[in-house]
C-alpha cells in the first residue's frame, strides 16, 4: 500500500480514532479491572466525540486510495450521526449493563469497532472497500448481539443473525465478483460500465440483496424481530440506529453512482428499490401491528421506517430532486438515531429482570408499561416523546424527517410512493400510540417490587435524546442546513 | 411584539410555568390554569377591539412573518381574518370557562389536566393564525395529542376504544392533506406560504379536484360530515365535561373553518365542481343526525349527534356560496360552539350530580334545580333557534341563503334542512321535557342541590352570549363580513373561468337591499363585492 499518499491515511483518522479507542478499552479490561466500571462508558464517548469532531471540523474532501473510498460532507454528516449514535448507546448501555453485572471494556470495544466498520461504510465508494466495512460492522455486532448470552433468546438472535448475515455477506460477495466480471472494476463509479448484460443485472441484483437484508429490506427482513428482540437492549438501540445509517449511506453512494443520469425509475435498480420500499412500508408496519412486546414493536417498525428510506433513496435519482431527497435521508436517519435509541432506552429500562438465566417471554409486554406515567412521569413523557416522534406527529424531529423525504418524494413525482408512506405511516400512529395509551390511560398491573431501572447514565441519554428529539422538531433549521451541505455528495 | 402571537403561545408558557408547580398542589395547578386563560382572553380583547373591520382594511391583521425554517420553505406567518378572529375569541372565551368547569370535576392529576388544557389552547389558537400550509399542519395534528391524552386519562367508561378512533381517524384523514400541500408547493413556486399559494397557485383542473378532495377529506372528518362522523359521538360521550366543551366548542369548527379558508379558497373551482356532493352529504348529516338524537337514550350523546346535525347547517350554508349562506354558517359556527357548549356543561353539571348521562335516571327534577333547568331551557331554545337567541340569526341566514342560492336544486336542500329544523325542536324539547319536567320519581333525584356560585360564574358568560347574539348580532357579524365577500369574489372570479354561467352568489337579485343603485338585470354580472346581507335582522343593524 505504499503506492497512496500519506493524505489517503490522514482520511481515515476517524475509523483510527474509533479503532484506537476500542483497543484502549480493551486494556482497560486488562489493567483496570476495578468493580467501577461507569468510565468506560464515558471513555467510550471521548473517542466518539472525538471521531466526529475531527470529521466535522477537519475534512479534507477528496477521494482516496484511488477512488476506493471519499472524504466528503456526506460522509462526515454520517460519522457525526453514527458517532452520536455510539455515544448515545454507550450511556444506554452502562446503566442497563450495570444493573445485570455484566459491564465490561469488550462491550464498549465491540460497538467502537462497530462504528469503525460502519464510518468505513460511510465513506466506501468501491464494492471490496464496501465489503470489508460491511464485515467489520457486522462481527462486531454479531458478537454484540451474543453479548449477554443468558437464555435461549440472545443465543437464537446471535446465532440466525450470524448464518443469516454471512448469506448476505455471501450474496453481497458473489454480486460484487459478478459486477467485477461485467464492468473490469469494483469502484461504484466504473460500474455502469457493465451496464446491459445480464451479468451486471445478476450483480445489481445480489449487490442490492445483500444491502437490504442489512437495512432489513422486505423481504429480506425474517432476522431482524428476532435479532432485535433476542439481543441485548442498548445492543438493539445500537443497531437499529447504525446499522442502519450506515448501510443507507453505502446504498445512496452505490445507487447513485450507478444510476444517476438515467431517466428516474426506468432503471433497474430505481425499480427494484422501489418495489423493496413498497413492500417495506407495508409489511413492516401491518407487522408491528399485533406486537405485545414493545421491543418487537419497535423492531417491526423499524422496517417500517427503512421502507420510508428507502423511498428516499428512489427519490434520490429523480433529477432536480437529488439534494433535497438526500438531505431528507440524512435529516431522517439523524432523527431516527436519537430516537430510536430513546425508545430502546426506555424499554431497557423496564425490562423485567429475572434471577435466573433468562429473560421471561413477557419482559417487555405492554403491561410492563401500564401505569408508568404515575410510577415514573418524567419516562413517560421521553417514551412518549419518542413515541411520537416515531409516528411522525409534529411538533417532534420525526414529522420534520418524513415530511422532508415526502417533500423530495412529491418533488421527484414519485406520488404513489408518498401517497402510500403516509397511509402506512397512519398504522404507524396506532401502535405507537397504544404504547402511550397503556403508559398513560391505564393503571399499573400489581407487580410490587418491580424495580425500574433508573441511573445517571440513562437519565443523561434520555435528556439528551428528547432535547434532540423536540429540537429537531421545533427548529430544525440548523440540521436541515447541515444535512443540505452534507447532500453534496462526492461519486 | 405582536399581539396575535403573545396571545396564542401564552397558554404554552402557562403549561411550562405549570410543570414547575409541585405535584401536590392542585389547588394552585387550578387557579395558575384560570389565571392563564383569563389573562389569554383579556389580551384577545385586544384584537378583537383592535380588528378593523372595514371594507378597505388588510385582509389579514396583525401580521407577522419571520423564518422559521428557511431551508424546507417553511415560514412563521400568522395573521387573522374576521372569520378566524371570531373563532379566536371564542376558543379564548371558552377556555376560562372549561377550566372553571373542571374545578371539581377533574380531581386526578390535575396538573397534567391543566397543561394538556393550556396546550390545546395555544394548538387551537396556532390553527386559527397560521397562514403558513406547513404551519397549519403543524398546529392542526398538535391539537391531537393534547386531546388524546384528554380523552384518554379523564374520559369515562369506554374512553380508550374512543380515544384511539379519535386519533387515528383524524390523522388518517390528515396525512393526505399534508400531500396535498407539498403538492401545492411544487405547483405555487414553492412556497408554502398561503396567500401566495393563493395567489400563485397554478394545478391542471384534475389536480385541484384532487387537491380539494384530500384538504376536504381532512376537514370532512374534523367537522364532522356524514358518513365520516362516527368517531364523534364516541369521542363527545366518552370525553371528560371540558374535553367535551372544547371537541363541540372549537375543534369542531376546525372542519368548517379549513374548508372556509384552505379547501374552498386555495381550489375553488373544484369546489364549484364538488359543492352538490358535499352539499347532499351536509343534509344527509342534518337529518341524520337529527334522527339519532331522537332515540338516543344518553344525553351526552345526544347532544353528540345534534353536533352533526348543526354541523350539517354550517357546511350546507358554506356550500350555498352566498353572502347571506356563508355568513350565516360563519355565525352558527360561533353558536354552536357557545349553545352545544354550554348543553355539554350542563349536562356536566347533572352528571356530577347524579354520576349518570342516562335521561331515564331524571325526570322531573326541574322543582329541584330551577336555576339549572332555566339555564338549560335557554340553551336549548338557543340550540333549536327560536328567535331572540343566537341560534335563529344562524339557521334563517343558512336556510335563506341556501334557498335564493345558485346551487342546484336549492329549494330541495333549504326544504330539508328545514325539516331538521323541526326535528332539532323535537329531540331538544323531548330531552327538557324527560329531565325535568313531570314527576319526579327517582327518589336519588329527590335532593340534588342547585346551581353553585362557581357553576354561576361557568354559565353567565354562556347565557349572556346566547342573548346579547341574538339580539344584536351586528358586531359578530361585521368581522366576518370581509372574509366572506372576499370568499364570494374570488368564486366569481373562478366561475367567469369556468364560463359555465352564473354559480355563486343568489339567484334573486329583487331581494337584495342595494344601498347604491340597483345592479341592471343582466344576468350573468357579478355582484357588486362588497354585497350587503340582504336579509333585516331582529334588532340587528343589517
Amino acid at each position: 500500500m505504499s503506492g497512496f499518499p500519506i493524505q489517503d491515511f490522514v482520511a481515515l483518522v476517524p475509523v483510527a480514532i474509533l479503532t484506537m479507542g476500542a483497543l484502549v478499552l480493551l486494556m482497560t479490561e486488562v489493567f483496570l479491572t476495578s468493580g467501577r466500571r461507569a468510565y468506560q462508558a464515558y471513555l467510550t464517548m471521548v473517542f466518539a466525540a472525538a471521531a466526529a469532531a475531527y470529521a466535522a471540523w477537519m475534512p479534507v474532501p477528496g477521494n482516496v486510495f484511488g477512488r476506493q473510498a471519499v472524504v466528503d460532507s456526506f460522509s462526515a454528516f454520517v460519522t457525526v450521526v453514527l458517532c452520536a449514535g455510539l455515544a448515545l448507546s454507550a450511556l444506554v448501555g452502562q446503566s442497563w449493563l450495570n444493573a445485570r453485572n455484566s459491564e465490561r471494556g469488550e462491550f464498549y470495544a465491540l460497538a467502537l469497532f462497530g462504528t469503525a466498520g460502519m464510518v468505513l461504510l460511510g465513506m466506501a465508494t468501491d464494492l471490496l472497500i464496501a465489503f470489508i466495512a460491511v464485515e467489520v460492522m457486522s462481527l462486531s455486532t454479531y458478537c454484540l448481539a451474543a453479548f449477554l448470552r443468558r437464555g435461549k433468546k440472545p443465543a437464537e438472535a446471535a446465532f440466525k443473525y450470524v448464518v443469516l448475515g454471512s448469506i448476505s455477506s455471501a450474496l453481497l460477495l458473489y454480486g460484487s465478483a459478478l459486477l467485477y466480471g461485467a464492468s473490469g472494476s469494483t469502484l461504484f463509479s466504473l460500474l455502469p460500465r457493465g451496464q446491459g448484460s445480464a451479468l451486471y443485472l445478476a450483480g445489481i441484483a445480489l449487490v442490492a440483496g445483500g444491502v437490504a437484508f442489512k437495512i432489513a429490506a422486505v423481504p429480506f427482513h425474517a432476522w431482524t424481530p428476532d435479532v432485535y428482540e433476542g439481543a441485548p437492549t442498548p445492543v438493539t438501540a445500537f443497531m437499529a440506529a447504525g446499522v442502519k445509517t450506515a448501510a443507507f449511506a453505502v446504498l445512496v453512494r452505490l445507487f447513485l453512482a450507478t444510476e444517476s443520469g438515467s431517466a428516474a425509475m426506468s432503471t433497474s435498480l430505481g425499480t427494484v428499490l422501489s418495489a423493496l420500499a413498497v413492500l417495506t412500508m407495508i409489511f413492516g408496519n401491518l407487522l408491528a401491528l399485533p406486537q405485545r412486546s414493545v421491543k418487537r414493536m419497535l423492531a417491526y417498525s423499524s422496517i417500517g421506517h427503512a421502507g420510508y428510506l428507502l423511498v428516499g433513496v428512489v427519490s434520490a435519482v429523480v433529477a432536480g430532486a437529488r439534494d433535497k431527497a438526500l438531505a431528507g435521508l440524512l435529516f431522517y436517519l439523524a432523527a431516527y438515531t436519537a430516537t430510536v435509541i430513546g425508545a430502546f432506552a426506555v424499554v431497557g429500562a423496564l425490562e423485567r429482570r429475572t434471577r435466573g438465566d433468562f429473560e421471561p417471554a413477557d419482559a417487555w409486554d405492554l403491561d410492563r408499561f401500564a401505569g408508568l406515567a404515575r410510577r415514573r412521569p418524567a419516562l413517560a413523557f421521553a417514551m412518549a416523546v419518542f413515541l411520537f416522534s416515531l409516528a411522525g406527529v409534529p411538533p417532534t424531529a420525526g414529522f420534520i424527517g418524513k415530511f422532508y423525504i415526502f417533500k423530495a418524494a412529491m418533488g421527484a413525482g414519485l406520488y404513489g410512493l408518498a401517497v402510500l408512506g403516509v397511509l402506512t405511516s397512519v398504522l404507524g400512529a396506532y401502535y405507537y400510540l397504544r404504547v402511550v395509551l397503556y403508559m398513560y390511560f391505564l393503571p399499573s398491573k400489581d407487580e410490587a417490587g418491580e424495580v425500574v431501572l433508573s441511573a445517571t447514565s440513562l437519565t443523561i441519554a434520555l435528556a439528551a435524546a428528547v432535547a434532540v428529539v423536540v429540537l429537531l422538531g421545533v427548529v430544525a433549521d440548523p440540521m436541515v442546513r447541515l444535512a443540505q451541505a452534507a447532500s453534496a455528495i462526492i461519486l | 411584539m405582536n399581539l396575535l402571537t403573545v396571545v396564542t403561545f401564552l397558554p404554552l408558557l402557562g403549561a411550562l410555568a405549570m410543570v414547575l408547580v409541585p405535584r401536590d398542589e392542585p389547588s394552585q395547578h387550578r387557579a395558575l390554569a384560570l389565571v392563564v386563560s383569563l389573562v389569554t382572553f383579556a389580551l384577545s380583547l385586544g384584537l378583537w377591539f383592535g380588528f378593523d373591520a372595514s371594507p378597505g382594511a388588510p385582509e389579514f391583521q396583525f401580521e407577522l412573518m419571520v423564518p422559521w425554517m428557511p431551508t424546507i420553505g417553511i415560514g412563521f406567518h400568522v395573521g387573522i381574518d374576521g372569520v378566524a378572529l371570531l373563532l379566536f375569541m371564542l376558543t379564548t372565551v371558552l377556555m376560562p370557562v372549561v377550566v372553571l368547569s373542571a374545578w371539581k370535576a377533574v380531581g386526578d392529576r390535575v396538573k397534567e389536566f391543566m397543561i394538556a388544557l393550556l396546550v390545546l389552547e395555544s394548538a387551537m389558537l396556532g390553527t386559527f393564525i397560521a397562514l403558513d400550509l406547513v404551519l397549519f399542519y403543524v398546529f392542526w395534528e398538535a391539537m391531537l395529542i393534547p386531546m388524546y391524552l384528554l380523552i384518554g386519562i379523564w374520559g369515562s367508561q369506554n374512553r380508550l376504544y374512543a380515544t384511539v378512533k379519535f386519533f387515528v381517524y383524524t390523522f388518517a384523514a390528515s396525512v393526505l392533506m399534508l400531500l396535498a400541500i407539498l403538492y401545492v408547493y411544487f405547483h405555487d413556486g414553492g412556497t408554502f406560504d398561503y396567500v401566495e399559494a393563493r395567489r400563485a397557485l397554478a394545478v391542471t383542473p384534475g389536480a385541484a379536484s384532487w387537491l380539494f378532495l384530500a384538504f376536504a377529506l381532512a376537514f370532512a372528518v374534523k367537522v364532522p360530515m356524514f358518513p365520516l362522523h362516527t368517531w364523534l359521538p364516541d369521542a363527545h360521550t366518552e370525553a371528560p365535561t371540558a374535553g367535551s366543551v372544547i371537541l363541540a366548542g372549537v375543534l369542531l369548527k376546525m372542519g368548517t373553518f379549513g374548508f372556509f379558508r384552505y379547501a374552498l379558497p386555495l381550489f375553488p373551482e373544484a369546489a364549484l365542481q364538488h359543492r352538490n356532493l358535499v352539499a347532499v352529504l351536509a343534509v344527509i348529516g342534518i337529518i341524520y343526525g337529527a334522527l339519532m338524537s331522537l332515540v338516543q337514550t344518553d344525553m351526552k350523546r345526544l347532544v353528540a349527534y345534534s353536533s352533526v346535525s348543526h354541523l350539517g347547517f354550517v357546511m350546507l350554508g358554506l356550500m350555498a356560496l352566498s353572502a347571506e349562506g356563508m355568513t350565516g354558517s360563519v355565525y352558527q359556527m360561533l353558536n354552536h360552539g357557545v349553545s352545544t357548549g354550554a348543553l355539554f356543561l350542563l349536562v356536566g353539571m347533572l352528571y356530577e350530580r347524579r354520576h349518570t348521562r342516562l335521561i331515564s335516571e331524571y325526570g322531573g327534577i326541574a322543582k329541584r334545580v330551577p336555576v339549572i333547568a332555566a339555564a338549560f331551557v335557554i340553551v336549548t331554545l338557543s340550540s333549536i333557534g327560536l328567535p331572540g337567541t343566537n341560534g335563529f340569526v344562524g339557521e334563517f341566514l343558512i336556510l335563506s341563503g341556501t334557498w335564493l342560492s345558485r346551487l342546484g336544486g336549492s329549494a330541495v336542500f333549504a326544504t330539508v334542512a328545514a325539516l331538521g329544523v323541526i326535528l332539532g325542536a323535537v329531540y331538544m324539547l323531548l330531552l327538557v321535557e324527560k329531565v325535568f319536567f313531570g314527576p319526579n320519581q327517582n327518589p336519588e333525584n329527590h335532593h340534588l342541590p342547585d346551581l353553585s356560585v362557581r357553576e354561576g360564574f361557568v354559565l353567565a358568560p354562556m347565557i349572556a352570549l346566547i342573548v346579547v347574539m341574538g339580539l344584536l348580532p351586528g358586531p359578530f357579524l361585521a368581522p366576518a363580513k370581509p372574509a366572506v365577500d372576499r370568499l364570494i369574489q374570488r368564486f366569481q372570479v373562478a366561475e367567469a373561468r369556468l364560463g359555465k354561467g352564473p354559480q355563486v352568489g343568489t339567484a334573486v337579485p329583487a331581494v337584495m337591499v342595494r344601498a347604491p343603485a340597483p345592479a341592471p338585470a343582466a344576468e350573468p354580472a357579478p355582484l357588486p363585492a362588497p354585497a350587503p346581507v340582504p336579509l333585516q335582522q331582529p334588532g340587528g343593524n343589517y
